[in-house]
């Protein structure tokens, strides 16, 4: 295919997006921002999958344009394919991938402002993680429908992320660490 | 000899239209390249009958030589990762339309001699 990019260029781009687009474009809109970074994905996954089906036939169905989201398109963003993928034959599809490559140099660092609260420590702090990383996650969503609709399969796509601590909280004052690892994207297509 | 290059959107709108010739006219040529359309659409829809030709049909009916379609696709596929184009929008880069016209050159060279 010719050119390559750096792979922690990319990490770093996408970082730096998301902070720009929620700390100084659409600063306390994050929808707004969520929404525009959405858009870029799109653009992005459209023009990617111009070139990645370049040498194929057609998709017959639906499921076969899916399989090669799943396979040969991770691959080239991703270096690996997706490790699950489950649908319900009535246009929803659940890709897995238990270690998502663009969240994995991430961690939260919680600050100690929830200290004092009444919930269960480590279940805050994973919605939190939830939360901060939900951001990073429009990109590749994005990526994901506009490359399935460049291939005719206009949808939506929404992420869930399981966060997996990499080590658990002894004391509460002590710096905690997560990893975001496992990622899930359900595609929901439209029916025809 | 390759009279015209055309790209069609998804929607049949025009992307990109070019003569190679000077005699015919723009429309007489959009006209053309729809009903050539047609027949792609046609060949679409009856999967049993194009079976293994399939994918042929998407990259240049007639002609028998895989080489230039490849490079056509490349360069369709290159003027729309620019990341300026509009997708949807006329293709109004001018290295596509050089490499465009460059290929339609180097297939008159070569079946002419």
């Amino acid at each position: 295919m010719g050119r390559e990019v750096s792979e922690s260029c990319v990490e770093s781009l996408l970082t730096e997006i998301v902070s720009q687009y929620c700390n100084h474009f659409y600063a306390n809109k994050p929808e707004l921002a969520a929404r525009r970074i959405e858009a870029i994905g799109y653009q992005v996954g459209h023009q990617l999958s111009e070139r990645y089906t370049m040498d194929r036939p057609r998709f017959s169905d639906h499921l076969e344009a899916i399989k090669f989201i799943c396979k040969d398109f991770w691959s080239e963003l991703f270096k690996k394919q997706i490790d699950n993928l489950k649908t319900n034959h009535k246009g929803t599809f659940v890709l897995q991938d238990s270690r998502f490559r663009w969240l994995s140099h991430m961690s939260l660092d919680p600050s100690s402002e929830n200290s004092g609260s009444a919930q269960d420590p480590s279940t805050m702090a994973e919605s939190k993680a939830a939360q901060a990383t939900g951001m990073y996650l429009y990109f590749p969503c994005g990526i994901i429908r506009g490359a399935l609709s460049n291939l005719g399969i206009p949808c939506a796509v929404s992420a869930d992320i399981s966060s997996l601590p990499a080590c658990k909280l002894l004391l509460l004052n002590t710096l905690r660490c997560f990893s975001i690892e496992k990622l899930k994207l359900m595609v929901q297509t439209y029916p025809a | 000899m390759i009279v015209c290059v055309a790209v069609v959107g998804h929607q049949n709108n025009p992307l990109y239209i070019q003569s190679f010739t000077e005699a015919d006219d723009a429309l007489k040529l959009h006209h053309i390249v729809h009903c050539s359309l047609d027949v792609v659409d046609e060949r679409v829809n009856n999967p049993k009958k194009s079976g293994p030709t399939l994918n042929e049909t998407f990259l240049g009916l007639l002609y028998p030589t895989e080489n230039y379609k490849v490079r056509f696709h490349l360069a369709y596929v290159d003027a729309v990762s620019n990341p300026f184009h509009v997708p949807g929008k006329k293709i109004t880069s001018r290295t596509f339309a050089e490499r465009v016209s460059n290929i339609v050159k180097s297939f008159g060279l070569s079946s002419a001699g």
